[in-house]
């Protein structure tokens, strides 16, 4: 009843290709956007935004380009990790060697060196397909976060071997650095990921998302149409490294405040992975979905004992954690193996014939 | 082949759009084409057919870049190619449909037939990320193009539903629908009614017939169908083992005894 779209008729293409063509889920979307600028920064403590919120919303970002890469373009890849340590890096060199470039920018830029690493990785691309390219891309992350680890200059040779993010300002706010509040970070994150997220979907929408898919499904019949396979994975490899490269530099920057490599390792490209796959491979929505459960979903096992008033041993919780972590991933995969997405999309068109469904 | 070398069509001198010289191909020891020539006029209707495994796909393939011959020559509008990737014979406006369907099984039909307008979108990775301003425009445009393709195909009921989901008839359909996009000069299609019904032949033919009126697309198909073949066809190309054995208008091939043999066999007791 309240999920329709009876009565919505669309009289021009452009209505026709909106991202949310059906006017629910423009309100929806619209009320958890206003939600998540306005309502969460004043009421959630300092606890939730830093713990939950924070991190939430950069693996999103992180898992969304991914997501370009394996879900839309069809190419496994396991450097997220190392990409995303190439975005953290050269921010930090970037913005260290030029203190006055506003951080935004930098991080711009630190995603677009990012990317081109990605290129030059995504190269095999042409000859390895599936799980072979996989293994191909794990060599970009042990490379890169050897290479990141080996040479001092990427670090400023400080002795630690770690990267801080310094203080930085934008309008007069101190939005980087230890002085930054939680507040402040969040809303930053929040508006680069919200803009980010529109972006990918335009991207998709798109004819670039469209050669990405014609790629994945069908790559013989994609080169007959005059698609250029090769290209067009490149540009996935690109984008893809672009948004982990991004997401790696505020996760350095508006979230931890300082990280060595192993903040990068193959279980954050692994973690990313199971985002996504659980979220829903080729779902802009997916990701989100896919990050929210990875990352909130061993928070709220921590907390459960405790609001119910159950107490227990620390170590016993920990295990519980992680059985119950486990055991729910495999519940959701054999559920819907297509992911979260799907099974909101499901919902959806179940919705939709609501009460009357005949 | 005796009587019918390239019989041109009585009455009127037709333009050439691809002439094939000598064409040999090989994989390896296997010799699928050897040293056929036949050309196919502009505006026409020009069917290969052939026994199984007789080449024709191979053909197909070689016209469209995705094979390269080792021998001879390939004319198309009026300039002789050398080496060619399908990329490249796509911009100069071959597109083709595939024996096994070849669609995007994960897309909707919508954007199954927009991926066939991607050669003529041109805008770059940063209007595209803003979809604003002339991405958006162009989108529109070849959105309507691609609406007057499912119109035309009587496809509207099942624009936005994945094509894996649909069944093969539409299909087909469908793949029909993504090589017109493209608003091809030469279109190629293997085997377009392979596995349909007779309902679903007519309604095939019928778009067959009314692309090449309507749009003056030239057209070669592989088919096996001979009541189809004869029906729609201009000319007709025969293939054996990778050799020509008949060319020319339906009724000349039919009389012709070679092709008479090689699709019933020739007794060898006499």
């Amino acid at each position: 009843m309240l999920y329709r779209e009876t009565g919505q008729f669309k009289i021009s293409y452009a209505a026709d290709q909106s991202v949310f063509p059906i006017a629910q889920d423009r309100w929806f979307v619209s009320l958890i956007i206003v939600i998540a600028i306005f309502v969460i920064p004043v009421l959630a403590s300092e606890y939730l935004l830093q713990a939950v919120m924070i991190p939430l919303l950069i693996f999103s970002l992180a898992a969304i380009g991914l997501n370009l890469l394996v879900g839309y373009a069809g190419q496994l890849s396991l450097g997220t990790g190392g990409f995303m340590a190439v975005g953290a890096y050269m921010t930090y060199k970037l913005t260290t060697a030029f203190p006055d470039i506003n951080i935004i920018i930098v991080f711009l830029l630190a995603g677009l060196i990012a990317a081109f690493v990605g290129l030059i990785f995504g190269i095999p691309s042409l000859r390895i397909k599936g799980f072979y390219l996989a293994v191909a891309t794990l060599a970009s992350q042990f490379f890169l976060l050897w290479m990141f680890n080996k040479v001092a200059w990427f670090y400023n040779y400080n002795s630690s071997g770690t990267i801080t993010a310094p203080p930085r300002e934008m309008f007069g706010v101190v939005i980087t650095g230890p002085m930054a509040s939680a507040e402040t970070r969040y809303l930053v994150t929040l508006f680069i990921v919200i803009i980010f997220a529109f972006i990918a979907k335009n991207l998709v929408r798109g004819r670039l998302g469209r050669s990405w898919m014609a790629v994945r499904d069908m790559d013989i019949a994609a080169e007959i149409i005059g698609i250029r396979p090769f290209q067009t994975k490149l540009i996935a490899f690109a984008v893809s490294s672009f948004y982990c490269g991004l997401a790696g530099a505020m996760m350095v920057f508006l979230w931890l405040g300082s990280a060595e490599t192993e903040a990068f390792s193959i279980n954050e490209s692994f973690n990313v992975l199971f985002m996504i796959i659980i979220g829903g491979l080729g779902s802009i929505l997916g990701s989100f979905l896919g990050a929210t459960f990875i990352v909130g979903l061993p928070i709220f096992l921590t907390n459960a004992p405790q609001l119910v008033g159950l107490s227990m041993p620390i170590d016993m919780q920990k295990h519980i954690e992680i059985m119950m972590f486990g055991s729910l991933i495999i519940f959701f995969l054999i559920v819907e193996p297509h992911g979260l997405a799907r099974l909101l999309q499901i919902l959806k068109e179940k919705l939709r014939l609501w009460p009357f469904p005949y | 082949m005796i009587e019918a070398e390239s019989a041109p069509i009585q009455g009127e001198h037709k333009e050439v759009l691809l002439d094939i010289a000598e064409v040999s191909l090989a994989f390896g020891g296997v010799q699928a084409l050897s040293d056929v020539s036949f050309d196919i006029y502009k505006g026409e209707i020009r069917a290969i057919i052939g026994p199984n495994g007789a080449g024709k796909s191979s053909m197909l393939n070689v016209i469209n870049g995705f094979y390269h011959p080792q021998k001879g020559t390939i004319k198309y509008k009026e300039e002789v190619r050398k080496k060619m990737s399908p990329h490249k014979a796509a911009s100069q406006g071959i597109s083709r449909t595939f024996q096994n369907i070849a669609l995007f099984k994960g897309m909707t039909t919508l954007d199954n037939i927009m991926t066939g307008r991607i050669l003529k979108m041109r805008r770059g990775l940063l209007w595209q990320a803003l979809y604003w301003g002339p991405a958006r425009n162009e989108e529109i445009i070849n959105r309507e193009i691609a609406e007057q393709v499912i119109d035309f195909l009587e496809i509207e009921a099942i624009r936005k539903t994945p094509v894996g989901k649909l069944p093969y008839g539409l299909q087909k359909r469908v793949e029909l629908g993504r090589a017109l996009a493209a608003k091809p000069d030469l279109l190629l299609l293997d085997e377009p009614m392979a596995g349909m019904n007779v309902e679903e032949k007519e309604d095939m033919c019928r778009f067959i017939i009314d692309v090449n009126e309507e749009f003056g697309t030239t057209i070669a198909l592989i088919e096996h169908d001979m009541g189809v073949v004869m029906d729609l066809s201009d000319r007709v190309v025969v293939l054996n083992y990778g050799r020509k054995i008949a060319d020319g208008t339906p009724d000349q091939v039919r009389a012709n005894q070679g092709v008479i043999d090689a699709y019933l066999g020739v007794s060898h007791s006499n």
